[in-house]
């Protein structure tokens, strides 16, 4: 007889050593895999266009180029006349705040790295550029924009680089739409999975059920059982899913860095993303626990 | 709590029938009184497990109506059953120990789903195994111990729990006489308590010994003989 202070209390339901164990592990390590990567992604994803939205996309240029047909005096005159027609038309754009039409000293300030000291901008037939503050939240169609611009001042463009940025944005927040699919479904899977080998298990243990539940054990007795051992199983599965997802995103990470651009070097994770994704094998502990438990309820009350 | 004159189980017209058999128990009528002590006897086959099962709640009938502690169980709530359950100790003809455990986590086993502290658990599982003459066997596994050890042991399991109902399914078919005798007087000792008792045995010798009513089992049906009837002993068939 061994001192009872040191047996441990066994479980009443052999959970262990079902061999679907092992299965659930490798699937649920898959899981939080991609998930890791795929939140990774959305996150990056989203600090790159929060970044955009901050410095780029609050200010948009409208260029004029002055006529090339006409000798210098005219041309300036007809970009000045166009400007005026711009400013005008650009101040009655919903979403637009603020029209700044650039003076000939600013022109010359920003053209000065190129032409140098000498030169009298004013003898040159400079383009004219105009500065516009645009509410981000306000959705603008850049497009229509852009050509409703052309026939109030045929000369005038939108500065291309910006709206070039604006359609990327767009094109990310597609992405990261898929992405959210993408998270959903493995949710969807994982849980899927954790529901056919509870009810398979329930099976397996169909007697020793039969034994709790006259003894009266209530079904939340054995849902607990379940749910502990699911969760433990969802823990380590998690773990192992983001022991290979971390070196996986460090390398992805270090293939966009490469790009030149400078774009995507935005891209780098934060501090909380990161805790975001050490906390999946928690998050995937809780889907295990949550699934099981409910899973074992249903069934039961099938059950006499 | 119950009436002493109030009958806790009862039964009304009741049928068995497994699959799409014929009823192996047709039109049972019954009741038990709070406190009485019934045999249960019939040839092998002639229904007794299936009955008890009725009475434990392992099952439903293919007709009739159960009561149980004054409820009619078809209307009851599936958390009362559980508590139902609580109230009924069970001893199986087949013991159903849970065999992975050790003889001293199968009797704690109905004070756990109870959610009773483990000191106290402890100090209960300890006398009553005890008291089967089986603490030295307490911590092995019940798939190591012999088939009158187990029994044992289902017997601790059905009485820990002081329950009010006791359900025995041939309890003392795999010991000698003389723990026999010491479990029927354990039994004898729970029912002065106030626990209703009914044990399904084949035994003449605990009928003759003991004379408590008995719930008899033939063809299909139910007959109930009291000690002073002529014909009490008369077609036991064992
Ligand atoms: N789960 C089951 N499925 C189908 N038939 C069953 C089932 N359990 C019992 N039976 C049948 O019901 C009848 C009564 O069986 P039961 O076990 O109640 O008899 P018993 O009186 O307890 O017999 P014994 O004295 O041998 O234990 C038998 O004919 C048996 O074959
Ligand atoms: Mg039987």
């Amino acid at each position: 007889m061994s001192n009872p202070q040191f047996v441990p209390r066994k479980q009443e339901l052999q959970l262990k050593s079902e061999n679907t164990s092992l299965f659930l592990k490798i699937i649920i390590g898959i899981a939080v895999f991609i998930f890791a990567i795929t939140l990774s992604g959305v996150l990056a994803v989203d600090s790159m266009i929060t970044n955009w939205n901050k410095s780029i996309l609050g200010s948009v240029t409208v260029q004029i180029i002055p006529p090339s047909d006409l000798n210098w005096e005219k041309s300036s005159a007809a970009a000045l006349a166009m400007e005026e027609k711009a400013v005008e038309f650009l101040r009655s754009v919903n979403g637009i705040i603020k029209v700044t039409p650039l003076s000939d000293e600013q022109l010359a300030e920003l053209l000065n790295p190129w032409l140098g000291d000498d030169v009298d901008i004013s003898k040159l037939p400079a383009p004219r550029i105009i500065d516009i503050k645009i509410d981000t939240h306000a959705n603008i169609d850049f497009d229509q924009l852009s050509k409703d611009l052309a026939t109030v001042a045929p000369n005038a463009s939108l500065d291309n680089h910006k709206l070039w940025l604006n359609k990327l944005i767009a094109f990310a927040d597609g992405l990261k739409m898929i992405a959210t699919t993408i998270l959903f479904l493995v949710s969807a899977i994982t849980s899927g999975a954790i529901f056919y080998t509870t009810n398979m298990s329930l099976g397996l243990q169909h007697s020793v059920i039969e034994i709790l539940h006259i003894i009266g054990a209530k079904d939340t007795y054995i849902a607990q059982q379940y749910a502990k051992h699911m969760g433990i199983i969802g823990f380590i599965g998690g773990i192992i899913g983001i022991l290979f997802a971390i070196p996986a995103i460090f390398f992805i990470g270090s293939l966009a860095s490469a790009i030149e651009g400078g774009i995507i070097s935005e891209t780098s994770l934060k501090i909380i993303d990161w805790l975001f994704i050490l906390a999946l094998p928690l998050f995937s502990c809780l889907i295990a626990m949550v699934t099981t438990y409910y899973t074992v309820k249903q069934t039961l009350k099938k059950m006499l | 709590m119950l009436k002493s004159k109030e009958n806790i189980i009862e039964m009304n017209n009741v049928g068995i029938r497994y699959d799409q058999g014929p009823e192996i128990l047709s039109n049972i009528k019954l009741s038990l009184p709070k406190g009485s002590f019934h045999f249960l006897t019939g040839q092998s086959g002639a229904g007794k497990t299936s009955l008890l099962s009725l009475m434990y709640l392992a099952q439903k009938p293919s007709r009739g109506t159960i009561s149980i502690f004054g409820q009619n169980i078809d209307f009851a709530q599936r958390s009362q059953l559980a508590s139902f359950r609580r109230r009924i100790g069970v001893v199986f003809q087949d013991f159903r120990l849970l065999e992975h455990l050790s003889a001293y986590d199968n009797v704690a086993l109905p004070l756990r789903v109870c959610d009773m502290d483990e000191r106290e658990i402890k100090k209960r599982v300890t006398e009553f195994l005890t008291w089967v003459e089986l603490d030295h066997h307490m911590y092995d596994k019940a798939s190591t111990l012999s088939g009158g050890e187990k029994q044992r042991v289902a017997i601790a399991r059905a009485v820990i729990n002081r329950p009010d109902i006791l359900l025995a399914d041939e309890p003392t078919g795999n010991v000698d006489n003389i723990i026999a005798g010491k479990l029927m007087k354990l039994f004898v000792e729970l029912n002065k308590l106030g626990t209703t008792v009914v044990i399904a045995t084949h035994s003449e010798k605990i009928i003759r010994d003991f004379r408590y009513p008995r719930l008899h089992l033939q063809n299909r049906g139910l007959h109930v003989y009291y000690p002073a009837d002529t014909s009490f002993l008369g077609d036991i068939n064992v």
